[in-house]
């Protein structure tokens, strides 16, 4: 009777996960958006800060890739199962991740969302800690008003459809730059797409489409949501030999673009502080889970970056934090 | 019937035994074939022919038994060895690489090479040379072979075999897909080849072909040797015994049949290719029989009257349903197909008996659309007892099972939806003689119970024995129906073939 | 009459064969001609023929596996993995470029070994072997890199793919694209005039039948997975050269976009056929959708929308042709 054992064998292994109660240690399962973004690894370097700090067992794990739904709401799902103490996550659609959401807090798990905002869910969840993305975005667009003195024509290099925290940057950029009546958009609709290459190759078609015969760009600053969309811009206009022409702000760091900023190939850089979102997504789960009560929606800030700024003290630990130093300890 | 040894034989098989576990499928099988002779191998289905052949090609080894090429001894370790050592093969279903162009194919293997790259100048050459040296010089060996015709593919195929040194060249079943005039080209190239010291094995179960084309024939029957004979000295009436092995009216239960009214109805029936235009009626409680040469278009108009493919014009009526519908409904109508591709399209051969027989009809099996594997079983026990379904049990895969097995649990599909009308499309093809006989005596049974039967079938004798009435189809249009006792073999043959000639001139 | 009627028909289609993705180019490009003349400029087609060689590269390897009726899903880790491999030995350990570009490749041609060996000696599909290989390469590239893109110093390698500077105007297209259209010109005689590009072609065609004539087929199909393997190191090169990173995370989904450049070139996913040059065609294709596309300033999701359309008619007509040709 083959299908009596596997009916069985359903029923005690699911007996047997219901079972598996953790210890009285605390785990806290964090599931960012991807795992490759040097971004996700600052995440992860402040979420294993506060877990040292706390005491608290850690669980990182993510989709491959930032476009994979489906992947992260099964990772939710088995956390749940997993009967962890509570699950900080970063989600990859604001509508689609609602249901795990929903269905780990209804088996009693509390749920911390960084990074990126859940629609609809300010019930469910305990607590939203992410940078605004659109007051990044805002800043972006103030310090693009300055550089450019008011004036100038800007290309918005968008990164991929549905990406809310993204869409917010942009957005937040956009209305920021109403402030400046001279300053003018003149391309917002292009997606550079889940890789660098593919940003490249759109910013390439971007600069062709408007540069004109005189050797100009044709257009005075480009705006890139994040460092996949700037590094893919820095290339095509390096390449093209029009850096000079174009002034790059991008949100988000990486090695490569602080690089760039050093040589002044990019004009400015919103940084948010990554690790301060892991740090404090952790600890605010940590106190939910003591019974504190803890703010809905909290704030990590943001900082703009000058190429002048690279020599303060403050910006340093921010741009070249040591993450080695906690991701070792994982 | 021993034949007199004018020269040692191009090629001999001596004592070859061969078992499929507990099937003997050769059994002391002596074959031998002189240089510039054609023997024929003929024999029914399952009788060992194919077998023999996969021994020859290299596909099977013998389990006891030895072969020798010119004398010397011939123990292929696989198909490619066999050809290397001079069998050529040509299949029934033609093995050619569609893609490549006539020349490519007849040199795949041992193309022409000059400084590292083909040398297509002599390749085009020497295609040519060699079909010309087959009377063949009109086909373009620059062509691809998926434009040519079946004859024409069968050339090439021929050619290859020579081209690549052949010895013994063996054709199965060659005409089966051809037209009466490539027949007569294939027979005379035959002859040529003959000419030229090729040994040739031709396997048929057309007698008259055989008489055409064969200088001695060797009858097989349940793997054993029941005769070899130079055709001259033989009847066709004493060969048709050595294959049977019982007189042919034994084979068939006759009963008289109360045919009823009509139950299914055709007018003016046309598909996107085949049938053209065609009609045909069919009456409660008998057995219709269709007959036609591969590619007449049964098989066609099987599938459009089951809903398979699409109707283009004409009306399909049944009982009292009509118009164009699809497999689903024609099931709820009480109408059931057994394909002729059992291993493809009949079976899912890798599912159990159980599930096989009661896919169409899963209902009852249990609460809640559950299906409870006892009540399953319980149901196909019955069929597989009524059936005589050779099976350790109920839920053994039907791939383990013989051809004729699982062509039984094929059938019983249909019997288990209970179904009013048959259309079964060569049910005894490639089975054993005894599930031939019970596959027989079920379908008369069925008859008695106002079942009606659709049977599509390439063999007369088994129209002749067991049908009410044999329609015959050409070109895609059934030509003539009439009752079985005004039939005769070689008058379905004339049906079949007769017009087909006129057809195919009109085509061109 | 009747002959010469069908000798006609065979004339129209197999002319339609070998130029019918040209044909397809021409007729896109003239579209887009038409809508922004820009899109014909020197500096457009210059930067048309470099956003192909990637993908390019990729599908000569693609176009002789597609065409013994296999496929190879993990180009596009490959790729990435190469560059991975490549940066690492720039970066790390200061080996000069050529020889860092010819160890790139080699990792390439080594992963199309380990498929090539999976499929024939484990007798496994290549469907699924790829799909494994795709993640197994994409993480190792991952694990390699430790998850950060890996960023080069300019080396000459970056010329590869840069823009032509003012005074090499003359030479068209960048080095890279010369590179692809040469190895196209070599891979075609291969797959045409020698004897393996006949088997490679047979075993595609009728493996049975490719058998039976003594060709070794499993040695067919590890030549040609391997050499696709080592097209994909090359394509990795190139998008190191592009992107001067090394990058785990590129060239995500690439392998479809390789695939569809085979396809729309003629080439079928059941074997036997296919076209090194029509699989060229096929690239460059897609590019000028996209550039096209985005010099009118359509928003991303019309070139997608185009982008498929165009895959899907060139399928039907494909098929379409076959079923005339019968």
């Amino acid at each position: 009777m083959p299908r009596l054992f596997y009916v069985l064998l359903a029923i005690v292994l699911l007996f047997m996960a219901c079972q598996q109660q953790s210890s009285n240690q605390i785990t806290i399962a964090v599931i960012p958006k991807g795992t490759t973004a040097p971004f996700w690894n600052a995440v992860k370097a402040g979420a294993i800060q506060a877990a040292q700090e706390l005491g608290v067992k850690m669980l990182w794990m993510g989709p491959e890739l930032e476009d994979n739904r489906q992947q992260q709401i099964a990772l939710v799902d088995n956390q749940v199962m997993n009967q962890v103490s509570g699950i900080v996550l970063a989600p990859l659609d604001e509508n689609a991740l609602r249901r795990p959401v929903r269905s780990a807090v209804d088996r009693g798990i509390p749920v911390v969302i960084m990074d990126s905002g859940l629609k609809d869910a300010e019930d469910i969840y305990s607590s939203f800690v992410a940078t605004d993305n659109y007051l990044a975005g805002k800043l972006a667009a103030e310090h693009m008003g300055e550089i450019l003195e008011g004036k100038g024509r800007i290309v918005v290099l968008r990164y991929l459809e549905g990406s809310a925290s993204t869409d917010k940057r942009e957005n937040g950029f956009m209305e920021g730059l109403k402030a400046f009546p001279a300053m003018k958009i003149i391309s917002d609709e292009q997606y550079g797409g889940p890789t660098k290459a593919k940003a490249q190759q759109v910013s390439e078609n971007i600069i062709m489409r408007f540069r004109n015969d005189t050797g100009d760009a044709g257009f005075d600053g480009a705006f890139c949501p994040n460092g996949a969309m700037t590094y893919g811009m820095l290339q095509a206009l390096k390449r093209s030999r029009l850096l000079e022409k174009v002034r790059i702000i991008g949100i988000d760091a990486d090695p490569a673009l602080v690089t760039a900023l050093e040589n002044r190939e990019v004009a400015g850089l919103v940084v948010q502080n990554p690790i301060k979102i892991g740090y404090q997504s952790v600890k605010t789960m940590f106190q939910v889970l003591q019974g504190q009560n803890v703010e809905k929606r909290i704030d990590t800030g943001v900082v703009f970056i000058s190429p002048d700024d690279l020599a303060k003290p403050d910006i340093k630990e921010l741009i070249y934090p040591d993450l080695d130093k906690w991701l070792s300890q994982y | 019937m021993v034949e007199p040894i004018l020269t040692p034989p191009r090629f001999e098989m001596r004592a070859i035994h061969k078992r499929f576990g507990a099937t003997i499928a050769l059994d002391n099988v002596n074959f031998r074939v002189h240089p510039g002779m054609v023997h024929a191998l003929v024999g029914e289905n399952g009788a060992g022919k194919s077998t023999l052949m996969k021994i020859l090609a290299g596909a099977y080894k013998p389990d006891s038994g030895r072969m020798f090429i010119d004398g010397i001894p011939f123990s292929p370790k696989n198909p490619m060895d066999a050809r290397a050592k001079g069998i050529g093969m040509i299949y029934q279903e033609l093995s050619l690489a569609r893609h490549l162009t006539v020349a490519e194919n007849i040199f795949l293997g041992r193309e022409p090479v000059r400084w590292g790259c083909l040398d297509q100048k002599k390749m085009l050459c020497l295609a040519t040379e060699a079909l010309k040296m087959l009377g063949h010089g009109d086909i373009s060996p620059n062509v691809k072979t998926a434009l040519l015709s079946v004859s024409e593919k069968q050339i090439v195929e021929i050619a290859r075999s020579l081209a690549a040194g052949c010895r013994v060249l063996v054709f199965d079943e060659p005409t089966s897909s051809l037209g009466q005039k490539d027949v007569l080209r294939l027979f005379e190239l035959i002859n040529r080849l003959k000419g030229q010291g090729l040994a040739v094995v031709y396997i048929s179960h057309f007698l008259e072909e055989i008489r055409q084309v064969a200088d001695n024939v060797t009858v097989l029957r349940d793997g054993a040797v029941t005769g070899t004979s130079p055709v001259k000295d033989i009847s066709d009436e004493s060969i048709i015994n050595m294959m049977v092995g019982k007189k042919v009216s034994e084979l068939y239960p006759r009963t008289t049949h109360n045919t009823g009214e009509i139950v299914l109805s055709v007018k003016g029936l046309s598909g996107s290719r085949l049938p053209r235009d065609t009609g045909l009626e069919i009456r409660k409680g008998e057995i219709l029989g269709i007959f036609g040469l591969v590619g007449a278009g049964r098989t066609e108009f099987a599938r459009i009257l089951f809903g398979l493919d699409p109707v283009k014009s004409g009306s399909i009526k049944i009982g009292c349903f009509s118009g164009p519908y699809a497999p689903k409904n024609r099931w709820a109508q009480g109408v059931g197909y057994l394909s002729e591709n059992r291993k493809e399209e009949g079976l899912a051969v890798q599912l159990s008996i159980a599930d096989n027989i009661t896919l169409s009809r899963l209902k009852n099996m249990g609460p809640w659309h559950i299906i409870l594997q006892e009540r399953q079983n319980k149901k196909a026990d019955k069929w597989i007892s009524v059936m005589n379904i050779t099976c350790q049990h109920a839920q053994q895969k039907v791939s383990h099972l013989s051809g004729g097995n699982q062509q039984k649990v094929a059938l019983a599909r249909l019997l288990h939806h209970d179904v009013d009308i048959l259309l079964l499309d060569e049910p005894t093809k490639g089975i054993d003689v005894a599930s031939k006989a019970k596959i027989y005596e079920i379908l008369s049974d069925l008859t008695t119970q106002n079942k009606s039967i659709m049977l599509i079938s390439s063999y007369p004798p088994e129209l002749l024995g067991i049908c009410d009435r044999i329609a015959v189809m050409c070109k895609g249009k059934i030509v003539k129906v009439k009752s079985v006792r005004e039939w005769e073999n070689h008058q379905l043959m004339l049906a079949a073939t007769g017009q087909r000639e006129t057809a195919c001139k009109s085509e061109n | 009459m009747q002959i010469r009627k069908l000798i006609d028909q065979r004339f129209t289609w197999s002319w339609l064969n070998k130029f019918g993705p040209f044909l397809a180019l021409l007729l896109v490009f003239g579209f887009f001609v038409t809508l922004n003349a820009k899109i014909a400029t020197a500096t457009a087609l210059e930067i048309i023929m470099q956003q192909s060689v990637i993908v390019g590269i990729a599908a000569l390897g693609m176009t002789m596996v597609i065409i013994t009726g296999g496929i190879d899903l993990s180009a596009g880790s490959n790729i990435a993995m190469s560059s991975v491999v490549i940066a690492l030995l720039l970066d790390r350990l200061g080996i000069p470029p050529i020889y860092a570009a010819f160890t790139g490749i080699l990792s390439g041609l080594f992963w199309g070994f380990v498929n090539g060996m999976l499929i024939t000696r484990l007798r496994l599909v290549p469907f699924i072997v790829t799909l494994g290989t795709l993640l197994i390469v994409r993480g190792a590239a991952k694990g390699l890199a430790n998850n950060m893109p890996i960023t080069v110093g300019e080396t000459w390698l970056s010329n590869l793919l840069a823009a032509l500077p003012a005074g090499n105007k003359w030479l068209l297209f960048p080095a890279g694209a010369w590179l692809m259209i040469a190895l196209a010109a070599l891979v075609s005689l291969l797959l045409q005039d020698t004897r393996i590009g006949r088997h490679i072609f047979a075993v595609g065609s009728n493996e049975q039948t490719a058998r039976l004539c003594g060709i070794a087929v499993g040695r067919i199909k590890l030549f040609v997975f391997t050499l696709g393997g080592a097209f994909a190191g090359l394509a990795g090169v190139m998008l190191l050269s592009y992107q001067e990173q090394g990058d785990p995370a590129g060239a995500v989904g690439m392998e479809l976009d390789i695939i569809a450049a085979v396809v729309i070139g003629g080439g079928s996913l059941s074997g036997g056929e296919g076209s090194v040059v029509g699989s060229l065609i096929g690239a460059i294709i897609m590019t000028v959708i996209r550039t096209g596309c985005q010099l009118n300033g359509w928003p991303t999701w019309v070139t997608q929308l185009v982008t498929g359309v165009v895959i899907v008619v060139a399928v039907a007509v494909d098929n379409l042709r076959h079923r005339k040709a019968e």
